[in-house]
């Protein structure tokens, strides 16, 4: 168990920057997840972290050691594969002890430790069976057991349930939940699925073209994205986006206005007339009503209806589509005009270059 | 759901299934048998005959076979060229196939450089001829103007030369050393098309688990070549078995000296076509030629009870 940072990582091949000055501080026993579109870095992040990619600059620290030189068993991490990569010709047993074999385990050791890990995964049944006999979830258990008995410092995931259907990936989240609950261990994880992302991370780390968006704690991202694509990436289906000016300023209030929304006024100081915004609101923040804080309208062109939810496309004045989560059993039809509203400290600014406006209804 | 292909063809009318199969399989049935299956009958049946001095054929049985393993004049030549396959075989198999092995294994090392170019140029010799092949280590290893005994003088070890293909007791060993030469890519392409179907994350893995390049390759990628290096063995018997170019090109129909490169295709060739005071005996020669099918048969027989039935394939 042991803390990771990371500082100033780069990842050049070539011209081709994959990673641009990541930093990153993750703490002793803390579950962080990587997550991002494919080809943010994450997968690039992770390798780097066990050593199976070099960095092209910057320094990879685990429990204060710097890492950099050293070679991936040597970094006391253990590492979980997509596609579990385990070894077909050798059986779960061996599967779990070839590691430990080379790095100097005594055979009483190394059997102390499969019969732990297996009670701990449910695999003493399975202990003498090939890969090829095992099912998605047993190969996966069998993978995370041949990371524990290496007793690691780190866990390193690699998007390790996106080969699992979707029931087992359910359950299989559950479970490495619990298992770090009971290990206590640093994981780093990555995934592109935000569900994995919210449900098991301590902190979520959000990646988008190398670098690194925005750090938090899962709600702390849904509520207070930083940054346009943050707010963009985070929640299902994603955020609505309307386009906004400041119109005027007074005594701390901006009034934002733009085609298709009500104008409103924002308690931020930080505005200036003429500043070009984008309003964001989330659909399942938006609800009917006649009027408040902020304020939507448009004709239903299309519904969705997930039986605890209905999703409604709305088209605005000026022609964009948005979309709004209705609860209750009275759905929208299709074709009915709809004034859809939102609280205040439901709706995000963000100012021309993409960040977080602040606002006092942040606090 | 489409229909099974078997409920189509089993509501077909008959002539019209008749015709379908005709016309897929017709061709290649045909090819197949003018070229494969009557010359290896044909031969078969030729070699229960004789041949008088008026060239008359005559049914004897299996009487040449008698002859050809029991009579001394027969049987010698025959357990000599018998025995000299087995040397070539073995050198191919304990020099050829470990290189090919080795060869693929460094090819398939990450961060190689010119890859492409190591690959053609081991593949090369692979391509050419194999008289061209065999007339230039004749001129290379040649004593009188070779260029072997003065590139070995130009390192120090001109005291090693020897007229190799001209010694009794190492021809047979050149020899198959030149066809290990020329026929090294083959198992060296197949080995590295199977380390290239080996899964990138399971090679992480076992970097994860501490495994240096070498002992991956023994440990992880060997053993998931297995299967692919038991077929380059089988098709090593087969082609080694049926040699002869190679011997005819640098050796001659008489394979010396005194027949110590001597293997059953140019006995056979000798046999079946005659060489100078040796008279050409067909029927003789396809006794030959039906017992080294029988060797080759039985050979494949041991390789897929014994082997190939053990060997696992891993789906990955």
């Amino acid at each position: 168990m042991a803390n990771l940072r990371i500082e100033h990582l780069n990842k050049r091949y070539g011209a081709t920057t994959v990673l641009n000055d990541v930093n990153l501080d993750i703490e002793d026993g803390e579950f962080v997840v990587l997550v991002g579109p494919s080809g943010c870095g994450k997968s690039t992040l992770l390798r780097m972290i066990a050593g199976l990619d070099g960095a092209s600059g910057g320094d990879i620290q685990i429990a204060g050691k710097l890492v950099n030189t050293l070679a991936p068993a040597e970094r006391g991490i253990a590492m979980v594969f997509q596609s579990y990569a385990l070894y077909p010709h050798m059986n779960v047993r061996k599967n779990m002890t070839f590691g430990l074999k080379f790095t100097g385990v005594p055979p009483a050791e190394r059997d102390r430790r499969v019969a732990e890990a297996a009670r701990m995964l449910r695999l003493d049944e399975l202990l003498e069976r090939y890969p090829r006999d095992l099912s998605g979830g047993q190969r996966q258990r069998v993978a995370i057991g041949r990371a524990i008995v290496r007793e690691p410092a780190v866990f390193l995931f690699d998007e390790p349930l996106s080969n699992l259907d979707a029931a087992l990936r359910v359950s299989t989240r559950v479970e490495i939940a619990n298992l770090h609950r009971m290990l206590k261990s640093t994981i780093v994880y990555v995934t592109h699925d935000q569900v994995e992302a919210m449900t098991l991370a301590d902190r979520i780390v959000v990646m988008n073209k190398g670098c690194i968006e925005q750090v938090g704690r899962p709600l702390d991202l849904y509520y207070a994205p930083a940054n346009l694509f943050v707010a963009g990436f985070i929640g299902s289906p994603a955020m609505n986006f309307f386009e906004a000016k400041v119109g005027s300023v007074e005594g701390g209030c901006a009034r934002i206005s733009g085609p298709g929304f009500r104008s409103f006024d924002l308690p931020a100081t930080s505005l200036k007339v003429g500043d070009s915004l984008t309003v964001g609101v989330r659909p399942e923040h938006l609800g009917r009503g006649e009027d408040g804080p902020f304020a939507v309208e448009g004709v239903v062109e299309l519904v969705e209806r997930l039986g605890e939810a209905s999703f409604a496309y709305v088209r605005r004045a000026d022609d964009r589509l948005f979309v709004a989560e209705v609860r209750g059993r009275q759905t929208p039809t299709p074709g009915e005009r709809a004034t859809l509203i939102a609280a205040a400290r439901d709706v995000h600014v963000f100012d021309a270059a993409g960040l977080r406006v602040t606002t006092q209804n942040d606090a | 759901m489409p229909e099974s292909v078997s409920n189509i063809t089993a509501q077909m009318p008959r002539a019209k299934l008749a015709g379908l199969l005709l016309f897929f399989l017709g061709p290649a049935v045909a090819i197949y048998t003018l070229f494969s299956i009557y010359p290896l009958v044909a031969t078969m049946a030729l070699s229960t005959y004789t041949s008088d001095p008026s060239g008359a054929r005559y049914f004897v049985g299996l009487a040449n076979f008698e002859t050809l393993l029991g009579d001394a004049l027969w049987s010698k030549p025959f357990w000599n060229a018998f025995g000299n396959n087995l040397i070539f075989f073995a050198v191919h198999m304990c020099v050829q196939n470990p290189i090919g092995i080795a060869l693929a294994g460094l090819l398939s090392l990450p961060g190689l450089r010119l890859k492409g170019f190591y690959r053609t140029v081991m593949f090369l010799p692979t391509m050419l001829s194999v008289v061209i092949v065999g007339f230039s280590w004749n001129l290379i290893l040649s004593p009188l103007w070779g260029v072997a005994s003065g590139a070995l003088k130009a390192v120090g070890l001109g005291s090693l030369f020897a007229p190799w293909l001209g010694l009794e007791s190492s021809a047979l060993v050149t020899l198959s050393l030149i066809s290990v030469w020329q026929f090294v890519g083959i198992p060296m392409m197949l080995i590295y098309a199977a380390l290239l179907n080996i899964p990138e994350e399971l090679i992480d893995a076992a970097r994860v688990d501490g495994l240096g390049h070498f002992r991956i390759f023994f440990h992880i990628k060997l053993p998931l070549v297995l299967p692919t290096i038991s077929l380059v063995s089988v098709l090593t018997f087969v082609a080694n078995f049926n040699a002869f170019d190679l011997i005819y090109s640098v050796k001659g129909a008489l394979a010396g000296p005194n027949f110590a490169t001597d293997i059953l295709g140019t006995f056979f060739y000798r046999t079946f076509f005659g060489n100078q005071l040796q008279l050409g005996n067909p029927t003789m020669g396809s006794a030959v030629a039906t017992v080294m099918f029988f060797i080759i048969l039985l050979g494949l027989c041991l390789y897929l009870f014994l082997v190939q039935r053990r060997v696992r394939r891993y789906a990955f």
